[in-house]
């Protein structure tokens, strides 16, 4: 049984790395701004395109193969410096401050923009671009076989996870967008440009969403629809760690994909469920989500 | 200094404030006598920004403020300390102290200095300044406030109802507290709204009276 739960761990394990990159911006987005971006999803979607674009140019421009490594980094950042500052400063700042449902229909909006805008650029059929799998290689421990470049995932997600842990309470900006989560106002009469820290928590959350798309490439297609699937899954994470919370969002990635591990092993038609089925029990227990109190840190 | 020529607010299309004019004089304290509810926070907040201004000027040294955006004013060196504190829980006090000199990448001497200057000022803060900004009792955090509002104060510093909830004898350990930073600061510009003046006869060099967001005419200087 351990034979075949180990591999199915470690494959539920990267595959929670990836839907933590897509998680924590949608959380960090929503604890600075103050607005849940529905469109948060289509980020993740651009970002794989744009990885499996630059990494089949890569290739067939006969450079050399571990060039495919930065290309993943590299288009999550071209991403978030496309779309990060433009959208916030043409769409979501003005939504600021008011109703949830008007903020929901102006993100739905832009989602059915940016998902068609996919369809134009990228076309409909399906990209494969997994060079860096490929190069990495897997390893055999005790029998069992690893991909290595799910190893390399998990990995990414745990720096992620300390990085920003840091980035907030070390760093000027960090400070500083924790000050703007907790009170907007006196950030403001203290002398923070809100506007700016909006700008930046809005940039680095499309990065994060991107880079997630991107780092997911290498093991699947990218094809249309990504989106919305990924942004049901990662707001369900988001809902279990609670909506602002950075190492829930962690947590709740993880228990989320090792409820897909056992309802594969012991019940498969549950497969697809077995997240929303963890969001309904965790929130009829605890509404805020698994990590909410309103006294700690929210960021 | 700062001065305010036909200043109009309004909340929700709620007229809050209308037509205020005066002006601060530098090195004096002005207080703001006003009841509950007569617009004495929304004045401050209008000042600072927070709510815009339908009509009228505010200026500071000649700087029109109300086409500035909020975070600009502590640029312009005015300190503001809210009634209800508004310290940063998960801060702690220090941190909260040297968030508006991270604000204004303020050099590392300058941070220095400053927070040197608050802790002389308010050496009660020294003692707390690894507390957690949510674990502090309403007195300290009025404390902290105010001192953090002296981290960017330069021009004018603006308290508003420094005394609003605090015990008596807290209150009257507060305004010792303004005597001694009005001794220490003799050029010190400084704003503070009330409701009832007894507790800052003794420092206050000037009187304005608010009602039903006026300036009542027959103002007497104290």
């Amino acid at each position: 049984m351990l034979q075949v739960l180990i591999p199915l761990t470690v494959d539920a394990l990267a595959n929670a790395a990836i839907i933590f990159f897509v998680a924590v911006g949608l959380t960090l987005v929503f604890s600075v701004l103050r607005v849940l971006n529905v469109a948060h999803g289509s980020f993740y979607s651009i970002g794989a395109y744009a990885a499996a674009s630059l990494g089949l140019w890569v290739v067939s421009a006969g450079l050399p193969e571990w060039l495919t490594f930065p290309a993943l980094v590299l288009s999550a950042a071209f991403v978030a410096a496309i779309f990060g500052p433009f959208v916030e400063h043409l769409l979501i700042r003005w939504t600021y401050g008011k109703s949830e449902a008007l903020q929901i229909l102006v993100t739905f909006g832009l989602f059915l923009i940016l998902e068609d805008l996919q369809r134009i650029v990228f076309g409909v059929n399906s990209l494969y671009e997994d060079t860096p799998m490929r190069l990495l290689g897997s390893t055999m421990i005790g029998g069992i076989v690893y991909l290595n470049y799910q190893l390399l995932l998990i990995a990414l997600a745990i720096l992620t996870l300390v990085g920003l842990k840091l980035m907030i309470s070390h760093t000027r900006m960090g400070k500083l967008i924790a000050a703007v989560v907790a009170d907007r106002e006196i950030s403001q009469a203290l002398g923070i440009n809100t506007n700016r820290i909006f700008m930046l928590a809005f940039t680095l959350g499309v990065f994060l969403a991107a880079l997630g798309g991107a780092l997911a490439t290498p093991t699947t297609g990218v094809s249309p629809g990504l989106g919305a699937d990924t942004m049901v899954l990662a707001f369900a994470v988001a809902a279990i760690g609670g909506l602002g919370r950075i190492e829930g969002a962690a947590v709740a990635a993880i228990i989320v994909a090792l409820a897909r591990v056992l309802a594969i092993y012991y019940a498969p038609e549950l497969d697809a469920v077995a997240p929303y089925l963890v969001m309904l029990v965790v929130l009829l227990v605890r509404p805020y989500g698994l990590f909410h109190t309103d006294t700690t840190r929210r960021i | 200094m700062l001065s305010l020529s036909s200043v109009s607010a309004s909340i929700a299309g709620i007229p809050i404030l209308r037509d205020i004019s005066f002006e601060l004089k530098p090195g004096l304290t002005t207080v703001l006598i006003g009841r509950n509810g007569a617009g004495k926070t929304t004045l401050l907040r209008t000042i600072m920004g927070l709510l815009p201004a339908t009509s009228g000027s505010i200026k500071v040294d000649g700087t029109e403020l109300t086409t500035l955006p909020a975070y600009a004013r502590a640029g312009l060196g005015i300190g503001y300390a809210p009634e209800d504190r508004r310290l940063i829980p998960e801060f702690t006090i220090e941190d909260n102290l040297l968030l508006p000199a991270l604000a204004l990448k303020l050099s590392r001497a300058e941070s220095e200095e400053r927070l040197a200057r608050v802790y002389r000022l308010l050496p009660e803060l020294e003692g707390m300044r690894k507390r957690p900004g949510g674990g502090v009792s309403g007195g300290q955090g009025k404390m902290v406030a105010l001192g953090r509002a002296l981290m960017v104060t330069r021009s004018a510093l603006l308290l508003d109802e420094p005394f609003q909830g605090l015990a008596p004898a807290l209150a009257l350990e507060y305004a010792r507290t303004l005597g001694r930073l009005r001794e220490q600061l003799p050029e010190l510009t400084l704003f503070i709204t009330e409701s009832s003046p007894q507790l800052l006869a003794d420092i206050s060099d000037e009187m304005i009276r608010i009602e039903r967001g006026s300036i009542e005419t027959d103002a007497e200087a104290a």
